[in-house]
């Protein structure tokens, strides 16, 4: 009932307004006096009045202002309503979900390259179709912006208004009481023998006592509490609006990178020093933290039997770090899970393989080539690794190699592969290639991947290296030696000024969203008043008190339960004060009339009328 | 090294509790179908008017001496009517009285007593009892699964469905006794027992260690809030299609249309009661959810180095939550309450099943753990 109330005062009253704190329910708390007009007097003479009347111009007022008389500025004022309405807001939820929906079937640029790159290989009609639609970059699209600016702008425009009549209404008392406490949603009513002002006293002690904010008029009494519903309420959008701030906050000024690092290697964060950067819009190379991070060791350790085997248990990184460039040298145990943080930047383990190392001597005999070479896995129940070398300052040939790291290699049926992913028995298989690399014709290459196209592949044997065998190269072209390997990490490194306000705001917008669920925001009134006097003299001494409640944040219901209890202890006060008055001399009542005699009345219809 | 005797008790106590939530969906079935028909069923907040129609005590008596309070209050007042409208609000005219327009006052009553705490009739009583047996059996399953791993379990898909169908049932057991809701415990143990089904015969996963991603507390915190939130997005989704079917059973009877099933219906409570029921429950649910994505979010932070980066999973809890989000906007908007909330709720329990079937599945991203060969 409360809600149909309420519900009619939004659909077609209030809707017409535009004003969504209206139709969320906390316009007639807010608007201070205007419940008796709104709620209740507008409930019963008004609403239906206000409902057939204004729905065709709440109707009309949802496709068109009404009437052609109104300037640019009313138009202005019309999109303004239509954009905070809740109706919009409903539409921009649902589209901001709809709208999400792509960039999590179709592979996302700033998350998978790789898979964007294979997306294109497969659907090759389709992928620059879906590219100019951002169908790559959904979350960065514009048209994803659109829809969350608007559903912020939306929100603000609800939220901040209602903020500011919170703010007024804190400093108010409750409203007067409506007239007809009987067409509240909640309404009872008893007689006393008590003074209406002394009975009206006695149900604003109680309402007091239970933390109401009470307000006294003529004959009334007005009681308001839970003003921390709809405190909660904008705190949950405000917090929402700060993360959005947070979000910017990172987008502008924090940057990402990624960094492969072999063991005993060092790298300074600087753009040059990183494998990817992707920086904030505002953050320029200098305004990157100086620290360098050594990678000591890294260490794996993995499930050895059972069903899991060849799962990982550990993985974990030492690294050797300091701040600025010259500074103390700290150490620190990386792990998943266990990030490094130096001077608010963070430092991941995101990655990790193998970086077998070669030392090519070529054709004149002088070392050219004596390093690790990362290899990247290609699957990881044994962490077959693929990767290749290059020597384009071998002579009289450039030379190349691709192949696979096998950690612990088996031969299944003449195919290589790897049993499992601890180097339990590394072997290298390569297969071997002189002539031309490209990498002097100007266009970047990959490191992790040959250009054969000017090579000719040597006819030497792929078969698996030992750790310390070589290959010889035919026609004295040189060698090629498995030295060994070592291990590398590759580390993610995160720097979000917004991370904070982020986090603060996530939870200041769980707290209001729990406080405006827990509590709700409820009015009392009770009226006294001499009885009439069509009745015989005694029951003119009678005074006749009726109780109201109201409340606009109850659909879950248990306001109805909450009203009959304070109604209830508002007649037992009430009429406990009555009889201590009995008993004194020269009390207001006679001997032993303060008990209100049972009234013939139809309490069914009542409270039939009241259920309408 | 995981206890195989500890997780062999685990896979033994699921099963039973499978069958013994089976034999309870039988006696709930069975008092649909002979047991008492109830009365009308009483919610907690139509509770009031129920009392206040049937108050017959002597101390509730009617108020209004002669006439009613409002005329009484109106007319009789000393205070002059103008005095009523708030000088500072334009918007409350003073109206003239409308005497008697609205009868007599019922009295105050105190809060009715509610309908009765525990189950009513044997085979509700037993299909109740049979529940606590089964979620008793399915704790320990989940409990000495734990033990058997030396960590939380729920660390793939197996574990966690049994998590989630856990806390459906102890979201049925709750809200039966809190809400005096026991006719809801054959519509939730349905799902519940499907799920469980698949769960053992097709989606078992023997016990064992977790990967160094998840090997973190923020799996206690950000998982266990998953968990708690889909077990009662569960519950008022179940509630949200009973209200749906109640609401057609009560259009068309008023409209004195045929109406199919009305031996269920009419042992069902109003649709109103099971509309605010579902209600309360997704206020439960999506601070929950909203906790449990915050938790995800400080989790990815830690571990992969960026607290929100579109990861399927995630894109996916952000939809749910949009969704949800809608539903309690649609509460209160006019002209979307009721059926059409509903619907958008089904629609939100729709994304949350997706995402814990469907994403595991055919998307892949961070979040494939759920140890299912793809």
């Amino acid at each position: 009932m409360t809600q149909d109330l309420a519900g009619r005062a939004a659909g077609d009253g209030a809707a017409v307004d535009g004003d969504r704190a209206a139709v969320t329910g906390e316009g007639v708390a807010a608007d201070g006096g205007s419940v008796a007009a709104d709620g209740v007097s507008g409930a019963a003479d008004g609403v239906s009045g206000a409902a057939d009347g204004s729905s065709g111009a709440a109707d009309g007022g949802r496709s068109r202002p009404a009437g052609s008389r109104l300037g640019v500025l009313g138009w202005l004022r019309w999109g303004w309503r239509q954009l905070t309405s809740m109706r919009t807001a409903l539409v921009l939820l649902f589209l901001l979900a709809l709208a999400s929906i792509p960039g999590s079937v179709l592979p996302q640029q700033g998350i998978d390259p790789a898979a964007v790159t294979q997306y294109y290989a497969a659907h090759p009609a389709l992928a620059p179709f879906l590219a100019r639609l951002s169908g790559f970059d959904v979350f960065g699209s514009p048209w994803f912006a659109a829809i969350y600016l608007l559903l912020f702008t939306s929100l603000a425009g609800c939220v901040l208004p209602r903020t500011f009549r919170l703010a007024r209404s804190a400093g108010q008392p409750p409203p007067a009481a409506p007239r007809y406490l009987g067409r509240l949603p909640q309404a009872a009513g008893f007689a006393t023998t008590l003074a209406p002002d002394q009975a009206l006293e006695s149900a604003a002690a109680l309402l007091r006592r239970r933390r109401f904010r009470v307000r006294k008029g003529a004959g009334w009494v007005s009681a308001e509490k839970g003003y921390l519903h709809e405190t909660g309420n904008l705190l949950f959008h405000v917090a929402l609006l700060g993360l959005l701030v947070s979000v910017a906050l990172g987008g502008l000024f924090g940057y990402k990178g990624n960094r492969l690092l072999v063991e005993g290697d060092t790298f300074a964060n600087t753009p040059v020093g990183l494998d990817v950067f992707r920086p904030g819009r505002l953050v320029t190379a200098g305004s990157l933290q100086p620290f360098s991070i050594t990678l000591k060791k890294f260490s794996a350790r993995y499930i050895t039997s059972g069903d899991q085997r060849g799962q990982p248990a550990k993985f974990a990184a030492w690294l050797r770090y300091n701040s600025r460039y010259g500074g103390p040298m700290r150490s620190y145990d990386l792990q998943v899970n266990h990030p490094l943080n130096v001077d608010g930047v963070q430092v991941f383990l995101i990655g990790h393989g193998y970086a077998p190392v070669f030392k090519v001597t070529d054709g004149t005999g002088a070392v050219r080539f004596d390093q690790p070479v990362p290899f990247i896995p290609v699957e990881q129940s044994g962490l077959t690794s693929a990767g290749v070398v290059k020597v384009p300052d071998a002579h009289p040939r450039q030379l190349g190699f691709a192949g696979v790291f096998l950690p612990t290699e088996i031969d299944v049926g003449g195919r290589l592969a790897s049993a499992f992913p601890a180097a339990e028995y590394p072997r290298v298989s390569l297969v071997s290639y002189a002539g031309n690399l490209g990498v002097n014709s100007g266009q970047p290459q990959s490191v992790y991947s040959l250009d054969t196209s000017h090579m000719r592949r040597l006819a030497v044997s792929p078969r698996p290296l030992a750790p310390g065998q070589s290959i010889t190269l035919p026609n004295g072209l040189g060698k090629l030696t498995f030295t060994g390997y070592r291990r590398w990490v590759s580390l993610a490194i995160t720097y979000d000024p917004g991370q904070l306000p982020a986090l603060v705001s996530a939870v200041a917008a769980l707290c209001g969203l729990i406080l405006s669920f827990l509590v709700r925001r409820r009015r009392m009134f009770v009226r006294a008043a001499p009885a009439g006097s069509d009745r015989d003299g005694a029951a003119s001494e009678m005074t006749a008190v009726a109780v109201g409640g109201l409340t606009r944040s109850d659909a879950a219901g248990g306001f109805a339960a909450e009203f009959a209890e304070l109604a209830t202890e508002i007649m037992r006060e009430v009429r406990g004060e009555a009889a201590a008055d009995s008993h004194q001399p020269g009390g207001a009542s006679t001997g032993d009339s303060h008990e209100a005699p049972p009234l013939a009345g139809d309490l069914t219809q009542a409270a039939g009328a009241k259920g309408e | 090294m995981p206890n195989t005797g500890l997780a062999d008790v685990s896979n033994v106590a699921l099963v039973l509790a499978i069958a013994i939530y089976a034999v309870a969906m039988v006696a709930y079935a069975f008092d649909f179908a002979f047991g008492k028909r109830r009365p009308s069923a009483v919610s907690p907040a139509s509770a009031t008017p129920a009392a206040a129609q049937a108050g017959t005590r002597p101390e509730l008596v009617a108020a209004a001496v002669g006439s009613s309070v409002a005329e009484l209050a109106g007319r009789g007042s000393p205070a002059d009517p103008a005095d009523l409208a708030d000088p500072a609000d334009p918007a409350a005219p003073a109206k003239p009285a409308e005497p008697a327009a609205y009868g007599v006052l019922p009295a105050p009553a105190p809060p009715a007593a509610s309908p009765p705490r525990w189950p009513q009739g044997t085979w509700l009583r037993l299909g109740f009892l049979l529940t606590c047996a089964g979620l008793v059996l399915q704790l320990t399953a989940v409990a000495t699964r734990g033990l058997s791993e030396h960590r939380i379990p729920w660390g793939n898909m197996y574990e966690f469905i049994a998590a989630i169908t856990c806390a459906a049932v102890l979201a049925l057991v709750f809200g039966a006794i809190r809400f005096r809701a026991y006719y809801l415990g054959l519509f939730v143990l349905l799902p519940v027992v499907l799920a469980l089904a698949v769960d053992v015969v097709v989606i078992y996963t023997p016990e064992g260690q977790l990967v160094p991603a998840l090997q973190s507390y923020w799996i206690a915190i950000h998982v266990t809030g998953m968990i708690i939130a889909i077990g009662a997005y569960i519950l008022g989704a179940v509630a949200a299609v009973l209200y749906l079917l109640l609401a057609r059973y009560e259009r068309r009877a008023a409209a004195g249309q045929p109406t199919g099933a009305a031996g269920i219906f009419d042992r069902l409570p109003g649709a109103d009661t099971l509309d605010r029921l579902s209600y309360r429950t997704i206020l439960f649910a999506f601070p929950a959810w909203t906790f449990a994505v915050i938790a995800g979010a400080i989790w990815a932070d830690h571990a992969w180095g960026r607290y929100w980066g579109w990861d399927p999973k995630e894109t996916w809890s952000f939809i749910i939550w949009l969704v949800y989000a809608a539903y309690l906007h649609a509460r209160a908007t006019a002209g979307w309450r009721g059926r059409r909330a509903a619907y958008i709720q089904l629609f939100g329990f729709g994304c949350v099943l997706f995402n814990l079937v469907g994403v595991n599945l055919w998307v892949s991203g961070l979040h494939s753990y759920a140890g299912l060969p793809h």
